[in-house]
């Protein structure tokens, strides 16, 4: 298929049931992104953004309508199918950072490696590199507590990379930061999306989204919007 | 499952105990308590067991003991007490008619008689009377000096053999032999000390001196007495044999008619094994039913603190499963954390109890020689079957939790506060 997409969903919905309501979180979203796209989903707050990529990046799966990653209808796959998906071709950067708060920068970034099956050796070496490259060489044996907000946010990034997934997820990724620091967080997508990356960045600041090439926006769980934007910045 | 997932899962599970010292510990105190007490039970039990076969050695296993009395209790005291003595003609009747024994020797025994010495008085020793021959068999074996001859059976001479214990106690300086005590009164020569023959649990049988059967009589007196006769078979495997034979000789010297049943009892070794073996499993069922409650309390224990940490940890475990991280590793990773905190709380109990062992059996027995018995050494097997218990009790306390935390929800790496 030369005309495949990378992401491709059709009459997706998400609807979660409580003991008395019901959430519609997401309603009929038909949305496709292309191989190498920087794109940024925004809405207010509860319009459903963290739901969408929760389902886009097979962390969940949608209550009805379909779902295409990499031309794999994704609901068709078990849990540890969907592992090895998430493991291989995505990278995920959330908004508390999530690292595991005893283990050091590079036991952090080794973690996605460990579960891929590389060997020791070479996972020791792609973490320290991955630490490299996002400017964290001289503090890859400090635990996440020794670090400040951004740094934590790049060891990260550099484990969400580790894998090499062609696909990175950021869950308001700059919403920790001060305003400095998330810049600097903002350039570091701008060279990964030069790279060679789709990034998919959801957040509800106009200012961080205007980084994408293209913002989609939700309201109340429906897409209301869905444009490229003529002026990103870094880019 | 592959190898690379197993190791991971076993260091990860590592990490995570290591960084909550405390809380494993308090954890794996059921097992710790579980462990020790079989550790204990079983270490007693084989210094008993090695004990006993020991003094049944000493004694001879092919040995038996046709007597009135039956030592293994198997008959009623009535009845046995009811019984015609057996006289020493019928003893030396027997012993005659034998045909295919190595040894047969009668014996007369006196219970409580008092011994005196430069003064001292001991009492609750046991007079036996005998032949000469009875310094053949295992139980008449010398440690010092000699048994006493022949020609002093026959001239009824006043001499002695004292059993290990009488001698220790009397000569606690080892010089027995040559000496001069008093039995009931009269004058006797200490010819030899017989060996060791029991244990801290059998030292009745070293509580005996021997002398010959004229002059037993003649300090005794030699009516209204019964008489036993010690029957050497020879070897093991001639033991059926010469008890058929002893039996059936018996049978004729008491004049029993065909079917009446036997007054007389023939007693081995066997038969104290059997009794033993009676109070072994009495012990071991009480000790396993302590053990079972405590590996109850154990298995909660363990159950409950991992219930605790993967609640704790649930974000973290999301996180590992945003990652990559298939069910069955994150399940490894806990059941090897239960396994782990088990295995660690019987290490633990290793060495708590070959402590008590060492301690036991290096300086408290030169206060309680009683607990001589016991090896200052925890058996080996014993550590082996524990450490395979505590791992078994380890992976069941586990899968439940771990079958619990290995169904988390990827998505709560995203949503969990
Ligand atoms: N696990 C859940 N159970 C029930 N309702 C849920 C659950 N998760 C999300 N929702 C509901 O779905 C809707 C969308 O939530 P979502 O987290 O996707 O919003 P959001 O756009 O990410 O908001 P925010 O900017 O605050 O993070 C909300 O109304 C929320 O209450
Ligand atoms: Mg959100």
């Amino acid at each position: 298929m030369n005309n495949q997409k990378l992401i491709l969903t059709e009459h997706l919905s998400k609807i979660y049931k409580m003991e008395s309501t019901i959430v519609a979180a997401l309603q009929d979203i038909n949305i496709s992104i292309d191989y190498n796209e920087y794109v940024s989903i925004m809405g207010p707050s509860g319009s459903g953004k963290t739901t969408l990529m929760s389902i886009l990046g097979c962390l969940d799966s949608p209550s009805s309508g379909s779902f295409y990653l990499d031309g794999v209808d994704v609901s068709g796959l078990d849990d540890d199918d969907l592992a090895v998906i998430r493991n291989h071709k995505i990278g995920f950067v959330f908004q508390t950072f999530n690292l595991m708060p005893r283990a050091n920068c590079i036991k952090n970034v080794e973690l996605p490696l460990i579960y891929a099956g590389v060997p020791a050796d070479e996972r020791h070496e792609r973490a320290i590199k991955a630490l490299q490259n996002v400017g964290l060489g001289d503090r890859m044996y400090h635990k996440p507590t020794e670090l400040s907000g951004g740094q934590r946010q790049r060891v990260a990034i550099a484990r969400a990379l580790v894998n090499n997934p062609s696909l990175i997820f950021a869950d308001e990724p700059t919403g920790n930061l001060d305003t400095k620091t998330g810049e600097e967080i903002m350039k570091l997508f701008a060279d990964l999306w030069r790279n060679g990356n789709s990034i998919i960045l959801v957040t509800h600041e106009e200012d961080i989204a205007k980084h994408a090439k293209r913002i989609i926006k939700l309201r109340d769980g429906l897409v209301i919007d869905d444009n490229i934007n003529p002026t990103p910045i870094y880019i | 499952m592959k190898i690379f997932e197993i190791r991971e899962a076993f260091l990860q599970a590592f990490d995570s105990l290591k960084s909550n010292r405390m809380r494993s510990f308090l954890a794996s105190l059921g097992v710790i308590i579980g462990i020790s007490f079989v550790l204990l039970m079983g270490w007693v039990l084989s210094g008993l067991d090695k004990a006993m076969s020991d003094s049944f050695k000493m004694m001879g296993v092919d040995v038996m003991y046709v007597d009135k009395f039956d030592w293994a209790g198997g008959k009623s005291w009535k009845d046995v007490r009811n019984r015609p003595n057996i006289t020493l003609r019928q003893a030396e009747k027997l012993i005659e008619s034998l045909t295919d024994v190595e040894l047969a020797v009668p014996v007369a025994r006196k219970w409580q008689t008092e011994i005196k010495f430069a003064g001292n008085t001991y009492n609750g020793i046991t007079s036996q009377g005998t032949y000469y021959q009875f310094g053949f068999t295992p139980g008449g074996t010398i440690e010092d000096g000699r048994f006493f001859t022949q020609n002093e059976d026959q001239f009824n001479s006043n001499v002695v053999c004292l059993g290990y214990k009488v001698a220790e106690t009397i000569f606690p300086k080892g010089d027995a032999v040559g000496k001069e005590i008093k039995i009931e009164g009269r004058k006797f020569l200490v010819v030899g000390v017989i060996k060791k023959q029991g244990t801290t649990f059998f030292d009745f049988l070293d509580n005996i001196v021997y002398m010959p059967l004229s002059t037993f009589m003649k300090t005794f007196g030699k009516f209204r007495r019964t008489f036993s006769i010690a029957v050497k078979a020879g070897s093991v495997e001639n033991l059926d044999n010469a008890r058929a034979e002893v039996e059936g000789k018996m049978r004729i010297v008491r004049n029993l008619a065909p079917g009446e049943e036997n007054d007389f009892s023939i007693n081995e070794t066997k038969a104290f094994e059997a009794q033993v073996a009676t109070i072994r499993a009495i012990v071991w069922s009480v000790g396993i039913g302590m053990t079972l409650l405590s590996f109850i309390v154990g298995i909660i224990g363990i159950v409950n603190v991992m219930f605790v940490s993967i609640f704790e940890r649930t974000r973290e475990i999301g996180i590992r499963k945003a990652l990559g991280a298939k069910k069955r590793i994150i399940l490894m990773q806990i059941v090897f954390e239960a396994m782990i905190l088990s295995f660690l709380g019987a290490v633990l109990s290793f060495i708590f109890t070959s402590l008590i062992a060492y301690l036991t059996g290096t300086i408290v027995i030169q206060y309680v020689p009683e607990v001589s018995f016991l090896s200052p050494y925890m058996p080996l097997d014993l550590l082996l079957i524990s450490s395979v218990i505590s791992i078994i009790v380890g992976i069941i306390s586990g899968l439940i939790p771990a079958i619990r935390a290995s169904n988390f929800e990827p998505v709560i790496a995203l949503r969990y506060e």
